[in-house]
């Protein structure tokens, strides 16, 4: 069957069932084909089901430190069966919702593996087997990426394993081994520690979160040492063999070769762009060295008629960049003057503690023309009432406009706290600004008006320096 | 049930209207249909009817106020329902998406959009890409220089008159209001502004003018006029010129266009919407006959009858008002001999029509009197060449002379 739609969007993840949304309200007819499952890696195996089971782990954590506060709930036991089902009753609610929107939407899904035969034409290899063709006016390419994994550890999803097994495993490994000490590897390295397993991390770079201020590094491998946490940095996993019913793997790490033993290897060390059998060549659409598409600022490609969005257009990987990606792709393709245009792009990370970042970082900035502020979340009322006072808030501030340019906070809350910071760095606000509003007390977003007053040497709760 | 009313998204470029006069509110029963809000846009003052029957809970608007396509203008309720509730939010079916846990090797700011350093929020930045404002050259009028809206939309309309630095601008004299008298810009004159100049400086303007011997169609109407009084219509010339230009235009395609700056084409239409420039209290508002080839010229009469009694009223639609594809412009009685029309951009062609008078003209060696008029077309040199311009002018010229071709067709 040959069909001409106005809009095809490759891939229903959360690049591309935004950009499908807001073309079908631009007025578009609009077709997504996916060949898996919509929500893509966010919904299905990435940000939902790991927040789903980081909550549970925080929640296992809690009870026992909450004897200290006076609270014994006796010992703890972990129904990882029905854990994984509610986990996963949440991902079908959500998938089913992006179905419904996108019905609600009048944008149709066709289910297959789209590659492209020429610049308007799609083919559609379909579940059954058969063959669709599609031709467009417009295709925004949304296809994702997937996770890398190494030589030495090809993926054999029983002892090697992804993030997306990492996330469905039947049992609490009593011993993790995590390859890369990044973002998923930690996050998912921190919530096994605190189910019960025994985790080793390595990491070839000379620190955890390769990127991060150093700071908040040190703080976080603090804290993972207080979890039970071995890592090791500057290290390389090798081999791995089977013996005795485990995984043994030689690690060499800067003090001298390492065998460790594991129940199940997570490979966290990257993601690739899923291009092959795209065939964007055949469509004009350019890649670069590392397999993603080139883009404008307005996510087009080098096809004029073809637009990209996501993880395939390269990093940083982060469902939100796709998201606003896809919808300035649909729009631009209306006609409408959208392009990128943000000064500032958040990233919270989900690791113990939480880790959250936006615009400019203190280890990046230099001195020149730039002064920082910190305020420890120990000064801060409700942190301490909480039971979790580690971390603190640093701002990033244009020395001669008091204009904020970024800002890290570290500890609790500090994935919901990043966005006063990001909207402040759209606005053109100046910690002046952040200082002169009132936040409610006692409350956590109080570290952040408190830093703004000690970047402009008046804290209260603080000395300032 | 609670419903809030949204200024309607009109398309056409309007993206805000100044909310001049409320007909309702908080606690007033509305009928649907009942009109809710005078509203006035680039375009054209319109009444915003009410969309269902009820209660009016709250205006969200004062009146002078600006609103954005989309922003809500007034909460209604069910027939006696009162209190206005803070409204729920509505729980989405799915989470706007965080995080991927993606490990990056790089840092989060490597592919961050090489933003300008402009301070300015970031609605004022789209707008400034909308409506084709560099931001850079913009001075920012709010704290620390932050660029606003209003800022943005000075720049639009053109730069201030130069204040020379250092220079203080004098004070106004005590009597200045004797003297002189500030008359705001706003509203529709401060459209008007906006788009004349936009016009001026994007379309290479040039006018050409042609004499033509309306003899024949003053005959035809002077005819014609008996069965029109029959008929209750009022039978100007407008719908022969209407008629005359349509035939023309299906000859010459590219005259019934609009330039596509932002993606360098041109929009050939297919469809014959023809504007007609018509004075109102307020300034000039271009009417619009839609699908002016499908209507007959009774219909015509009536329609371009039904639209100027419209905008003397203030009561025109927006769809009245949007969607032309080619602009007439008529001073009637006042029409004067020549002109210099301003193109209706981004259209790419206006035809002037002038006074009809009765003048000697020399006709087979004989000095006669005849019915005359001329034309002036401006026409934007970068879409239409000289030749093409004069060609749809004659072409123009040819069917006003012998009103009969109009009736012929052109296929």
């Amino acid at each position: 069957m040959t069909r001409h739609v106005e809009v095809a969007v490759i891939g229903g993840g959360p690049g591309g069932y935004p950009a499908a949304i807001r073309a079908a309200q631009l007025g578009k007819n609009v077709l997504v084909i996916e060949r898996h499952k919509l929500g893509g890696e966010c919904l299905n195996y990435g940000c939902i089901p790991s927040k789903a089971l980081i909550h549970t782990a925080n929640v296992v954590r809690e009870i026992e430190r909450a004897k200290e506060w006076g609270v014994d709930a006796g010992p703890v036991r972990i129904d990882m069966a029905k854990l994984q089902a509610w986990k996963a009753s949440v991902v079908d609610r959500l998938v089913n919702g992006v179905g419904q929107l996108l019905k609600g939407n009048r944008v149709e899904v066709l289910w297959g593996d789209a590659a492209f035969r020429a610049s308007q034409i799609l083919e559609v290899r379909l579940r059954d087997g058969g063959y669709d063709e599609v031709t467009f006016d417009h295709a925004i390419v949304a296809t994702g990426g997937r996770p890398s994994d190494l030589p030495a550890f090809r993926f054999d999803g029983a002892r090697v394993i992804s993030t997306k097994e990492a996330l469905e495993l039947p049992t609490v490994p009593s011993e993790l081994l995590v390859i890369g000490g990044g973002v998923s590897g930690l996050e998912i390295a921190c919530m096994y520690a605190k189910l019960g397993s025994k985790v080793v991390v390595v990491e070839i770079l000379d620190q955890l979160l390769p990127g991060m201020d150093p700071e908040v590094v040190r703080l976080l491998g603090r804290r993972l040492e207080r979890l039970g946490i071995e890592f090791h940095v500057r290290s390389l996993a090798k081999a791995w063999r089977e013996e005795g019913g485990k995984a043994l793997v030689d690690v060499d790490t800067p003090d001298g070769p390492l065998q460790v033993r594991a129940d199940a290897i997570l490979v966290a060390v990257g993601r690739r762009p899923n291009t092959d059998g795209l065939d964007p060549d055949r469509a004009g659409v350019t890649l670069d060295g590392k397999g993603h598409v080139v883009v404008d600022r307005q996510m087009r490609t080098t096809n004029p008629r073809v637009f990209a969005v996501g993880d395939v257009v390269g990093p940083p990987f982060l469902a939100h960049k796709a998201t606003r990606e896809g919808r300035i792709a649909a729009e631009a393709l209306a006609g409408h003057a959208a392009e990128a245009d943000y000064r500032a792009l958040p990233s919270a990370i989900f690791t113990d503690p939480e880790i959250a970042t936006v615009g400019l970082q203190e280890h990046q900035a230099g001195t020149q023309g730039i002064r920082t502020a910190k305020v420890p979340f120990a000064a801060i009322g409700r942190a301490l009432a909480a039971g979790d006072s580690d971390g603190f808030v640093k701002l990033i501030v244009d020395s001669s406009s008091n204009a904020l340019l970024g800002g890290t906070i570290t500890g609790p809350g500090a994935s919901d706290l990043i966005s006063e910071l990001a909207l402040a760095i759209e606005m053109g606000a100046t910690v002046e600004d952040i200082a002169l509003t009132i936040h409610p007390h006692p409350t956590l977003p109080e570290g952040i008006m408190e830093t703004a007053e000690a970047a402009l040497g008046r804290a209260i709760h603080v000395l300032n320096r | 049930m609670v419903r809030e009313f949204k200024l309607p998204d009109v398309g056409e470029g309007v993206h805000e209207g100044e909310v001049t006069k409320w007909f309702v509110k908080p606690g007033d029963a509305v009928k649907e249909d009942d009109p809710l809000v005078e509203v006035m846009t680039d375009k054209v003052t319109v009444q915003i009817p009410s969309p269902v029957t009820g209660t009016v809970l709250e205006l969200r608007a004062r009146e002078g106020e600006v609103v954005k396509v989309g922003s809500v203008l007034i909460v209604l309720g069910e027939a006696g329902e009162t209190a206005a509730p803070p409204l729920p939010t509505p729980t989405p079916k799915a989470p706007p998406p965080w995080a991927t846990p993606a490990p990056s090797r790089r840092k989060p700011e490597d592919a961050l959009p090489s933003a300008g350093a402009v301070a300015a929020a970031p609605s004022v930045r789209r707008l400034a890409r909308e409506i084709g404002v560099d931001l850079e050259r913009v001075p920012g009028s709010g704290p620390g220089g932050r660029v606003t809206e209003a800022d943005v939309r000075r720049a639009e309309v053109g730069p201030p008159a130069a204040t020379p630095a250092g220079i203080p601008t004098p004070a106004r004299p005590v009597d200045a209001t004797l003297r002189e008298e500030r008359i705001p810009i706003q509203g529709l004159r401060k459209r008007i502004h906006e788009k004349m100049s936009k016009s001026k400086t994007t379309a290479a303007h040039f006018t050409y003018v042609e004499e033509v011997d309306m003899t024949q169609l003053v005959h035809l109407r002077d005819h014609l006029k008996a069965q029109a009084d029959r008929k209750g219509v009022k039978l100007t010339f407008l719908p022969f010129f209407v008629k005359a230009i349509v035939a023309a235009l299906k000859e010459h395609p590219t005259l019934n266009a609009t330039v596509d700056d932002a993606h360098g084409e041109l929009v050939v239409r297919r469809y014959y919407n023809i504007g007609i420039a018509t004075a109102t209290e307020e300034g000039l508002t271009v009417t619009v006959v839609h699908d002016a080839d499908a209507k007959d010229m009774w219909a015509l009469a009536k329609e371009i009858e039904r639209l100027s009694t419209a905008a003397r009223e203030k009561k025109l639609s927006l769809q009245e008002v949007q969607g032309s594809t080619f602009t007439i412009t008529s001073l009637g009685k006042e029409g004067g001999i020549l002109a210099t029309p301003i193109i209706n951009w981004p259209e790419v062609a206006i035809l002037g029509i002038h006074r009809i008078e009765r003048r000697p003209v020399v006709r087979d060696d004989q000095i006669v009197v005849r019915e005359m008029m001329y034309l002036s077309c401006s026409f934007d040199h970068r879409v239409v060449d000289g030749h093409v311009g004069a060609a749809f002018v004659q072409s123009v010229r040819n069917y006003l002379e012998h009103p009969a071709t109009i009736f012929v067709g052109t296929e």
